[in-house]
């Protein structure tokens, strides 16, 4: 029996020692605590610390424990023998009881927690040793036990393991590999910037230009084929980025069928967050190349859009066999608006040319019985806007304000709700006087509506048009100019028809004729990046004759979305030639600013590239030429993202100004166009417009809501809605306008009923204010965009891809809003038009391999991010199962029902093409047999 | 205008479609159109600050780089929204503004001001509320309330002359509720439980670990447990263990016994049980503790007493805010009981409750470790041999250990003396196994 007063002894020592340990990362500070009495434990001396093995340890552990820990004290003794083989042994016994430890997450593992006193003498043990096979595998052992020894940000793991064993990494655990892999990185990090390495590394390495990396690689090419075998995609990735290695990927036998597409998805997401263009560039770049080993060139071509790549489009084909993915893939071109022309094939052409669009477009419509037409007072619902009101009913005798101006918002309400159908009630019908009920410049609108209702029915469309082409009317023969241009936009047609009809109105003598045309070309060709149309707008650009800007604004509008995102040389002198010529005069009219639009589409989303022309603009001593700075910039800036872009328009947000502030509602926009397509700088966005509405003027109020609604086009979130409705009825009625105007355009083609009530609500409260009035007429129509079934979003494909022609036709309608009063709430309100370039049909409809519609079942539900997370997990939430045709909304995504087909592109939306499951077949074959 | 004697609602100025209006006429209220809802319930107001004020969320929640890159992203937007604030507040103080803002909402308000229960709200702007002296008033909401505020059943303040609702007061929970919240940790932490190092691994595991890495189950793909149960003989550390876990984490505590929810009233039983998880949902990340479930969580059986029915009724709420319709976010629950197999199935069903911890009576390391604690800060004589109570046979449990311990120090203490000894040990034993075993002499029915 031991004397009493050593156990009180024991005991009084022990007990603080025994709290368990937290998880491993919260530990180390309490780590640091508790070395102290060790360390004092072992230099108290021998006989003290065999006392207290004798009485304190059979208290404190059990007997399997205390063997373990006899063990491994031995062998930490024995691995500084003289004699190797004794300790190989020893090392071996080390590593053998280190490795096979099972614990829980919530405790360290017991021969570590055992070992870690005699970390120093490993060490030392290990400084003595020979250089040899017993060297390495202490090294080993040591820098397993460094990951929670050693100080913190000394990278001693790695220090061991470079000097040990650089094979199987994988038998020491993944929480191994993963530390290794943290301390890699800031390795080859630190090796890179040149400064001392930490800790470490003794030697001082000398100063040349390409530091030495190979033994780090040795350790990447171990690990990152482990974390890729064993489901750890993300932790693979992050450390090839961190060592700038990421077209390893490409050559790894190990991104396989089974998670190259976690890898590619991990990849896209990461893309949007590097703030570097090359760096984003090469990571699509290296997401494309894995795509396309693996034959998923629907996919890759997705990728190669991101990227803006036409080579790449044109080598896919290439290198595509299949006639069915080459469908696909054309769809896809089609949907982006893309210029691309198949040299050879021309059923590729025909579907990349939108030729079908129509039919299909008609097709969903009559599945989904909407075909019937609309007239506005549908929309409008006047019976129902009225029960909240009782108070207001005594004006209703009140003197009507401006039959005119309500005329002209209903063509547009019919326009826009009938879009596409080929049917209406006000304008198509034989023999309609609806025309001849507006005046002057609403009878262009008026007849350009025409072409709104036979959207993209290229034939149909011009037999309808054709007459009014030759009216005595001038409004109304430009109108049908304008027509001719809607009624092709986005539709390729061998014959060109809107290029011939509109060619010789643009050369011609009539201003109005000239400026219609000018429209209709853009609209028509928008994307094209067609040099012919280019001739025939440069001169009306260049035209210095005239003073009415209009003409020229429209025209550079034009031409940029016609070359959007080009970068196009010859397009950009001409438009900043324009401006840096025209007299103060000109670029004091509102329709100058067009110009500067013109010049920021013909960068849109090209970051540096417009560098060059940014300079040439600053020079302009007009303060266009700041606005213009503006516009350019966030439009080459456009959803990317760059917040050091969002920072410097945030400045210029901050600045105190009351007249010329023109630029700050610029800046506003140019927030919400950098920060959209990517969900957490759009949240982050909305919190600074807060902000914006909060301290900003009144440049700066008004143009908020319009960002607002830029950032959710076709999304009518909420929170967004609730907002806006806020601002609706603001005491300045310019930000009340774009508020309504803000509401329409998130709820484009969603018939969404709280936007369409408050709408309504609107109509009452503005019901004799001509000008709010006209918004809110048109707000109602865009909600219901082609009766519901057409969006305005310019993302597509998963809102992975940017439409530059959509986010043009967008931008063109929200500046002319900044200037309402100018533009179409006086005599350009046919600019809003210019949506036409970014409708399109919000359908998911099935094809078989020859374009045929089939009726398959899907589920359609709310996307949900899968990215990064382990196992299948559920691609969609809240589902529904349809038959195609289906609408899909902005944040909605699909997947099939059944598996008696296969998609071939991996994203289902607009038209997608399905190819029979031959395994579904021959399962189905094989139940009929058996039964 | 056509503006008939039906007073035709739609025929509002400012549509000017001459032709339209006699259409409209004729068939007026074509068709029926709900209006969109208006939110109700008490749903709304646990999801948080509204959009303009949160942060977003942040997928993937496993570690890697996106995450951080994401989260990166999000300081940076913060670090230019606090750059354009300070700037602002250089150019005009925000007080001053406040200020002016606070003087005009005073003035809207107007004094003095009563009060109010929102008996239902009509639209966004409009709601019914009854005030106190008796009628009910269809009333405007201001604009400066907080609509994601108010909910049916609220009490709102009222403007003394229109009735409109100008403000709304806030805080209602139940006081029974906000009494169960452990304010001050116990003083008891792991180190002071002798033994239980499998149970104390499995509660961290399944409590601590899922508010603490909730990525780890994620990596994995499960969901964590949402709950634990505690059972065993009396004595042997339930609730210890439970004060260990108050006193370690960081998130709420909240604890009840189970006794406590049964209440006077009928339905004031369940309702306080749903209080007790909303004001958990509210405050999560939350560890909620029911102490002796038995008392409401025993097996149904049928009966015609008022008081048992009720008694399961609030069984049945738990039953539901364990693992009900809803989804429970941040809640862990730790429930202890002495009797579990009297408890009703479906309490401890997979699901709700995830693990079952046993407490074993504890064997002689363990023993000797509780006794090690309980004497470690008592002066014992040179004689005390603890080894001999440890290795005897009786069944003692930790709270009987602790007795002994006490009772030997009492002892002591009669006599005056400074040091404990060995005899008083054994008297004390004695007299604690003879209180335990509830006064029947030893081997009466041997």
């Amino acid at each position: 029996m031991p004397a009493p007063d050593a156990q009180k002894q024991a005991i009084s020592i022990k007990v603080p020692a025994k709290d368990p340990k937290k998880p491993d990362d919260g530990g180390k500070p309490l780590d640091k605590k508790e070395e102290q009495p060790q360390d004092e434990k072992a230099t108290k001396g021998k006989e003290k610390g065999k006392r207290e093995k004798k009485v304190g340890e059979p208290e404190e552990l059990s007997e399997e424990d205390r063997l373990l820990k006899e063990g491994l004290e031995l062998a930490v003794t024995r691995s500084s023998d003289t004699d190797p083989e004794i300790q190989k042994a020893a090392i071996a016994h080390l590593s053998r009881e280190i490795r096979s430890a099972t614990t829980s997450m919530t405790s360290v593992p017991k021969p570590l927690k055992f070992l870690r006193p005699h970390y120093a003498a490993l060490v030392a043990a290990y400084d003595g040793c020979a250089p040899g096979d017993n060297r390495r595998a202490l090294a080993d052992v040591l820098s397993i036990m460094a990951m929670t020894t050693a100080a913190p940000g000394a990278r001693d793991s790695l220090r061991y393991k470079l000097a040990g064993n650089v094979k199987e990494l994988g038998q020491w655990g993944h929480e191994f590999l993963r530390t290794l892999a943290g301390q890699i990185g800031e390795e080859y990090s630190a090796r890179i910037t040149g400064e001392a390495p930490a800790g470490g590394e003794g030697e001082a390495k000398p100063e040349d230009e390409e530091p030495d990396v190979s033994d780090l690689m040795v350790l990447v090419d171990e690990i990152v084929p482990f974390h890729l075998q064993h489901n750890a995609e993300a932790e693979a990735v992050d450390l090839l980025v961190e060592v700038q290695r990421l077209p390893k990927l490409l050559e790894l036998p190990f991104v396989d069928d089974k998670n190259y597409e976690r890898v590619c998805l991990y990849l896209l997401r990461m893309a949007d967050y590097m703030s570097d263009p090359d760096d984003l560039a090469s990571m699509l770049e290296v997401a494309h190349r894995l795509y396309r080993l693996r034959g998923r060139y629907v996919e890759a071509l997705r990728v190669a859009l991101r990227l803006d790549r036409q080579d790449e489009i044109a080598e896919l084909f290439a290198e595509c066999e299949d006639g069915a993915v080459r469908k696909q893939m054309a769809l896809l071109l089609g949907r982006h608006r893309s210029s691309y022309t198949h040299p050879e094939d021309d059923a590729i052409n025909e579907l990349v040319g939108n030729a079908a669009l129509s039919d299909h477009f008609l097709a969903l419509a009559r599945d989904l019985d909407v075909m019937e037409a609309k007239t506005p007072e549908d929309i409008y619902k006047s019976h129902l806007a009225d029960s909240a009101g009782f108070s207001r009913r005594r004006d209703a005798g009140a003197p009507q304000v401006d039959s005119a101006r309500a005329n002209l918002a209903s063509t547009f309400v019919n326009a826009f709700v009938n879009a596409g159908y080929g049917q209406d009630s006000l304008i198509t019908p034989e023999g309609n006087s609806w025309l001849y009920k507006n005046k002057d410049h609403g009878m262009l609108s008026a007849a350009a509506s025409i072409g709104m209702v036979l959207l993209w029915n290229v034939e149909e469309g011009l037999t309808q048009i054709d007459k009014f082409l030759y009216s005595g009317e001038d409004h109304i023969r430009a109108g049908a100019a304008l027509a001719v241009g809607i009624v092709s936009s986005g539709v390729r047609n061998e014959s060109d028809p809107a290029l011939a009809l509109l060619g010789e109105h643009a050369e011609g003598a009539n201003a109005a004729m000239r400026v219609a045309a000018a429209c209709g070309l853009g609209i028509a060709y928008a994307g094209a990046r067609r040099t012919d149309v280019m001739e025939l707008l440069v001169p009306l650009v260049a035209n210095t004759d005239t003073a009415d800007m209009a003409e020229v604004g429209l025209a550079a509008l034009s031409l940029g979305l016609v070359f959007a995102g080009t970068c196009d040389e010859e397009v950009g002198s001409a438009l900043a030639q324009r401006l840096m010529e025209s007299t103060d005069t000109e670029l004091d009219q509102g329709m100058a600013r067009f110009v500067s639009l013109g010049l920021g589409l013909l960068f849109l989303n090209k970051q540096e590239k417009a560098d060059a022309v940014l300079e040439v603009v600053k020079t302009i001593a007009h303060p266009i030429g700041r606005f213009t700075e503006v516009v350019l910039e966030s439009c080459a800036y456009a959803a990317t993202g760059n917040v050091l872009r969002v920072q410097k328009m945030l400045h210029l947000c901050a600045e105190h100004l009351d007249e010329k502030a023109d630029y700050q509602a610029a800046a506003v926009l140019g927030i919400a166009l950098i920060a959209m397509g990517e969900d957490v700088g759009t949240d982050m966005a909305l919190r600074a417009f807060d902000h914006l509405l909060h301290y900003g003027g009144l440049p700066i109020r008004r143009a908020v809501p319009l960002a607002l609604a830029l950032m959710h086009v076709g999304n009518p979130d909420y929170g967004v809605v609730d907002q806006l409705s806020r601002l609706t009825h603001d005491a300045d009625t310019e930000v009340a306008q774009n508020a309504i105007m803000a509401l329409g355009l998130i709820a484009a083609g969603t018939n969404n009923s709280r936007v369409a009530q408050l709408l309504r609500q609107l109509s009452e409260f503005y019901s004799r204010e001509a000008g709010p009035l006209f918004v809110t007429r048109i707000a109602q129509g865009l909600n219901h965009l082609g009766k519901g079934l057409m969006t305005l979003h310019p993302f597509h494909s998963d809102r992975l891809v940017l439409s530059p022609v959509a986010l043009g036709g967008l931008l063109a309608v929200v500046f002319a809003c900044l200037d309402a009063k100018n533009t179409i709430l006086d005599k350009h309100h046919y600019i809003l038009y210019f949506l036409a370039c970014a409708m399109q049909p919000r359908m998911l409809m099935a094809v078989d391999e020859d374009v045929k519609p089939l009726s398959v079942t899907v589920r359609v539900g709310q996307a949900v991010e899968t990215v990064g997370q382990a196992g299948r997990p559920k691609t969609i939430t809240g589902f529904q199962t349809h038959t195609t045709p289906v609408l899909l909304g902005v944040r909605d995504r699909a997947e099939l029902a059944t598996n008696e087909y296969m998609a071939l592109g991996g994203v289902l939306e607009g038209v997608v093409v399905l190819r029979r499951n031959p395994d579904a077949d021959a399962a189905a074959a094989a139940a009929e047999g058996s039964t | 205008m056509g503006q008939g004697p039906s007073g035709l609602p739609g025929a509002g100025p400012g549509r000017g479609q001459g032709g339209k209006q006699d259409k409209d006429e004729k068939k007026p209220k074509k068709k029926f159109e709900p209006r969109p809802p208006t939110r109700t319930g008490r749903k709304k107001r646990k999801k948080g600050p509204s959009a303009a004020v949160r942060t977003p969320q942040v997928f993937p929640t496993a570690k890697c780089r996106l995450r951080v890159l994401k989260l990166e992203r999000i300081k940076d937007y913060l670090l230019l929204e606090e750059e354009y604030i300070k700037n602002q507040e250089v150019f005009k103080p925000r007080e001053e503004k406040d200020q002016e803002e606070r003087a005009k909402m005073e003035e809207l308000r107007g004094s003095p001001l009563s009060v109010g229960a929102l008996e239902e709200m009509i639209d966004d702007n409009h709601a019914i509320v009854s005030s106190s002296v008796g009628p009910e008033y269809y009333v405007n909401v201001l604009s400066f309330v907080n609509q994601d505020l108010l909910e049916p059943g609220c009490f709102v303040l009222l403007h003394n002359k229109v009735m409109s609702v100008v403000g709304i007061l806030g805080d209602d929970a139940d006081p029974m509720v906000s009494v169960m919240k452990v304010d001050k940790a116990p003083l008891e932490s792991y180190a002071d439980i002798g033994g239980l190092e499998s149970q104390i691994q499995e509660i961290k595991e399944a409590v601590e670990l899922p508010l603490t890495h909730p990525e780890l189950y994620e990596d994995i793909g499960i969901k964590p447990p949402k709950g634990v149960i505690l059972y065993g003989e009396p004595g042997t550390g339930k609730t210890l263990l439970a004060k260990a876990v108050a006193n370690q984490t960081s998130a709420s505590f909240l604890r009840v016994v189970g006794s406590e929810l049964i209440q006077k009233y009928l339905g004031d039983g369940p309702k306080l049980v749903r209080e007790l998880f909303r004001v958990a949902d509210e405050m999560s990340p939350t560890i909620v503790f029911i102490d002796e479930i038995d008392a409401v969580g025993s097996k149904r059986y049928e009966s015609n007493s008022g008081g048992t029915r009720e008694i399961q009724r609030t069984m049945l709420e738990l039953l539901n805010q364990l693992d009900g319709f809803d989804e429970r976010g941040d809640v862990k629950v730790i429930m202890a009981t002495n009797k579990i197999e009297s408890l009703d199935p479906a309490l401890i069903r997979p699901g709700r409750i995830d693990r079952k911890i046993e407490f074993p009576l504890p064997d002689i390391k363990t023993k000797r470790r509780i006794f090690g604690i309980h004497t470690g800060r008592m002066t014992l004589s040179d004689d005390v041999d603890l080894e001999v109570f440890i290795m005897a046979k009786d069944e003692l449990s930790g709270a009987d250990i602790k007795a002994i311990c006490t009772e030997a120090g009492l002892l002591a203490l009669r006599e005056r003396r400074m040091k404990v000894c060995m005899d008083d040990f054994v008297k004390a034993k004695e007299k604690a196994l003879y209180r335990k075993k509830g006064n029947v002499p030893e081997g009466l029915y041997l």
